[in-house]
């Protein structure tokens, strides 16, 4: 059918449906399953988002019957997903769901995933097109990679997405693409950081580049400086396996941090396709250099109150070593050295037990230069911040100096709101939904490119490596505050300050 | 003192009230969103507004005209209050009423302007068919970005559309009618390239969504095409040259179908050439 001379198509609203295509799950008896991609997918379903031919095939080691697979996940729909339960949506999506229990060492058992799939094809018309999804611990991810690849499909499309972490260091990173490039193109592969699927994230992007006031003036010489904050109130939650290995430092900073630093730094993009987005975020990562050790800091929570109630330190957590060096907190000050940036410090800071959840972009304009007042009217006046909430109360606020009503010039700092909810009130979608979405689109804008994550662990590593030659003195903050004084040492030597609130 | 400024004491007391709870509320807003609304029409319309609210946060004017009683302007404000989900703040939608009689019906410009929201769109619903030529209609249209209407409410179709037709170039118009029929459009339109050779099309449905689709069908294809009908609630069956057409799918509700108008700021040349050619012949 000749699509482009059909007359009737003009003004149809048709909406980026994608392919037929069967979404693959390994790790399907995960948490990771339960708690994000069945939501999200049916969330999808609920706005029939998904292909009409469309079927899910869940895989992991643990045995257990389609049945019981779609059983537990319809219970975990009713728990997790944002959207009310239906059961046409339910039955809808289930339609054609089948678990695979085995273990993908064993080469045998991925034979059994590629048979039920051939099934599904005949079925339900999925045309060959697979999205695999790699919800597996890292330990599982390189044999199942192979396993996949060795049996790619001939006809339809193949796309993987890869769960966070890639590598824990260059040479692992290198390693993994490497070995992601023996069986399929970089297009073919969608690494995910969830930060980039949040409405938030992307109306960044939305502020900077479609508004016209905004991006004359975001460059330094406008710009004091640029905090960003990515904290947690919660603990490790039971993930010592995990944490102990990862950090901070692999856990937030590499990805999500440095891609909100990335986004709030880029130039302007000449389109929104994948590639010309990312390119840009790597000249951003390219052209930030190591920060010295001074400029670093690191620190591992120990007891305190969160939320009125006292909770343990990193190091009583159950599964951690009783004298772990792993840090829970991270402070930067990073440079972006480029013609805009130049000078312009970024500060940076993640942990977990800090004072509160909260993720923000903060930019910090220059001070008015000479404002006309007394110098009393000026107490409470501090220069304008736009700030970005990316989570909780999504949205963006201006800082401004306005006069104190009444008698005199009594200036005060007012905000601003404009607070996502408020202007559409339409509950925001979760990030998995958008980001499945993309990838059975082949949409790879907001996934990162091998590139990125080369330059990322490039950063992390320096970093790591001026942090193997001393011993930090855990713990250094208490659960609940903002961090050890270090952190605001850091920044107080340039005399300014983290933002509290 | 004046209709305008009571309308604001109104709402300046409302908000003094909401706040009492120490809640910071929260005014984004999107639009103005005017509803011209005789009374026959306000059951319908409020039920509408209500599915709305979730979506378009706006300042809601409903003129309601009661024409043939003494000249009287007779507002009321309203706030409601949404809770957001995680969200600390309370968010408030106004919602004006206003009551014009006897002579104020022909002059509702000039309560509109003050009350519009600076810098955000205006967006009219129409109630019923507009009435043409008059000075409530022009003053509307003076200060409306988007006209939009459901030309099933209306009486005299498919040689209305020649009336709507002169209101092109002032403003952009969209016809919730012919959102209506997308569902069944799509469909048609997956009969491409069988469906190009079409004489006859017959439809069982509303006469207003039965002439848009022809009229759809004719300006796409820049040819004549018949239609025969027969009367139903809604859009139930189609057929093409005597071959039936597959469902178009669920209806959506006058809430969604509203809210996407809503979302619409240009002209809509598809729909234009569609209601140009749902006109009698000759066009
Ligand atoms: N949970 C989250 O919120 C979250 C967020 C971001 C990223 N991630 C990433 O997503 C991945 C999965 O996380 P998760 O929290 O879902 O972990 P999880 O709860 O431990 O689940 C891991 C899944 O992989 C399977 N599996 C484990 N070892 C395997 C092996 N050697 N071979 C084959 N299958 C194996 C497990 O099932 P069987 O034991 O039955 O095989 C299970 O289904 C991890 O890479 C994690 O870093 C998770």
């Amino acid at each position: 059918m000749n699509d482009e001379a059909n007359p009737l198509l003009e003004g149809l609203q048709l909406r980026r449906r994608p392919e037929s295509c069967a979404v693959v799950i390994f790790g399907a008896s995960g948490d990771l399953t339960k708690r994000k991609l069945f939501p999200a997918l049916y969330a999808l379903a609920y706005r029939k988002l998904l292909p009409e031919k469309f079927a899910i095939v869940g895989v992991a080691r643990s045995p257990q019957t389609s049945a019981k697979f779609a059983a537990a996940m319809k219970k975990a729909v009713k728990e997790h997903a944002r959207d009310p339960f239906r059961q046409d949506v339910w039955d809808a999506l289930s339609r054609g769901m089948r678990y695979v229990g085995t273990d993908f060492a064993d080469a045998e058992g991925e034979d059994r995933v590629g048979q039920v799939l051939e099934e599904i094809d005949a079925e339900y018309g999925t045309a060959g097109n697979r999205l695999y999804y790699l919800a597996v611990p890292p330990q599982a991810f390189a044999i199942t990679v192979s396993e996949i690849g060795k049996r790619r499909h001939k006809e339809g499309w193949v796309r993987l997405i890869v769960e966070k972490p890639f590598g824990r260091d260059l040479t692992s990173a290198l390693k993994l693409n490497e070995l992601l490039h023996t069986w399929f193109r970089e297009d073919e592969i969608f690494r995910i950081d969830h930060y980039l699927g949040k409405e938030t994230v992307q109306n960044m992007l939305a502020l900077r580049f479609a508004n016209g006031i905004f991006e004359p003036i975001w460059n330094r010489q406008f710009i004091d400086h640029v905090q960003i904050t990515v904290a947690e109130s919660m603990g490790i939650e039971g993930r010592a396996g995990f944490y102990e290995s990862a950090g901070v430092i692999r856990d937030i900073f590499q990805n999500h941090l440095l891609q909100l630093l990335a986004l709030t730094a880029m130039e302007p993009p000449i389109d929104f396709t994948a590639d010309s987005v990312r390119n840009e975020k790597v000249k951003v990562l390219k052209s930030m250099h190591t920060p010295g050790p001074k400029s670093v800091v690191r620190g591992q929570y120990g007891t305190g109150f969160v939320e009125g109630i006292e909770v343990p330190g990193y190091r009583e957590e159950d599964g951690v070593a009783p004298g772990s060096l792993t840090e829970t907190f991270i402070a930067a000050k990073l440079y972006v050295d480029n013609w805009r940036w130049a000078d312009t410090p970024f500060y940076v800071r993640a942990g977990k037990r800090l004072g509160r959840r909260e993720t923000t972009i903060a930019i910090q304009f220059q001070r008015a230069p000479h404002p006309p007042f007394e110098a009393i009217a000026g107490d409470g006046l501090r220069p304008n911040v736009l700030l970005i909430h990316v989570q909780p109360d999504e949205g963006v606020s201006l800082a401004i100096g306005a006069k104190v009503p009444g008698a005199g010039m009594t200036i005060r700092t007012v905000h601003m709101d404009f607070l996502y909810g408020g202007a559409f009130r339409t509950g925001l979608p979760e990030a998995y939904e958008r980001l499945i979405l993309d990838a059975m689109l082949g949409d790879a804008t907001l996934f990162t490119r091998e590139d990125e994550v080369e330059e990322q662990w490039k950063l992390v590593d320096a970093i790591l490596g001026g942090w193997s030659r001393d011993r930090p003195n855990f713990p250094n903050y208490a659960s609940g505050t903002w961090g050890p004084r270090s952190a605001d040492d850091l920044i107080h030597r340039d005399a300014r300050s983290w933002r509290r609130h | 003192m004046g209709v305008v400024s009571d309308i604001e004491r109104q709402l300046g007391k409302l908000r003094v009230l909401e706040e009492a709870d120490g809640m910071p509320e929260l005014r984004t807003s999107t639009m103005t969103h005017i509803v011209w609304c005789p009374p026959e029409w306000l059951a319908k319309a409020k039920g509408t507004l209500a599915g709305l609210a979730e979506r378009h946060p706006a300042r809601t004017i409903f003129l309601i005209p009661e024409s043939g009683r003494k000249s009287e302007v007779v507002a009321r404000a309203e706030l409601k209050g949404f809770q957001l989900p995680g969200m600390a703040h309370e968010v408030l939608s106004e919602v004006i009423q206003i009551r014009l009689r006897g002579d104020a019906v022909q002059h509702p410009g000039s309560i509109i302007t003050p009350l519009l929201v600076s810098d955000l769109p205006v967006f009219c619903r129409w109630r019923g068919e507009p009435s043409w030529g008059t000075g409530e209609l022009e003053e509307i249209l003076e200060v409306t970005d988007r006209l939009v209407v459901d030309s099933t409410e209306w009486r005299r179709t498919p040689a209305a559309y020649g009336d709507l037709s002169a209101l092109y170039e002032r403003t952009a118009v969209s016809d919730i009618a012919f959102s209506r029929t997308l569902p069944w459009r799509r469909k048609l339109a997956d009969l491409w390239p069988g469906i190009a050779t079409i004489e006859k099309l017959r439809i069982e449905g509303p006469r207003a969504d039965a002439e848009l689709i022809a009229g759809w069908l004719r300006s796409r294809m820049k040819r004549e095409i018949s239609l025969t009908r027969r009367n139903a609630e809604a859009v139930e069956a189609i057929w093409v040259d005597g071959e039936a057409v597959g469902h178009g799918g669920d209806p959506l509700s006058s809430s969604e179908l509203l809210s996407g108008e809503l979302d619409q700021f240009g002209r809509d040349p598809v729909y234009e050439a569609a209601a140009r050619a749902a006109l009698p012949t000759p066009r």
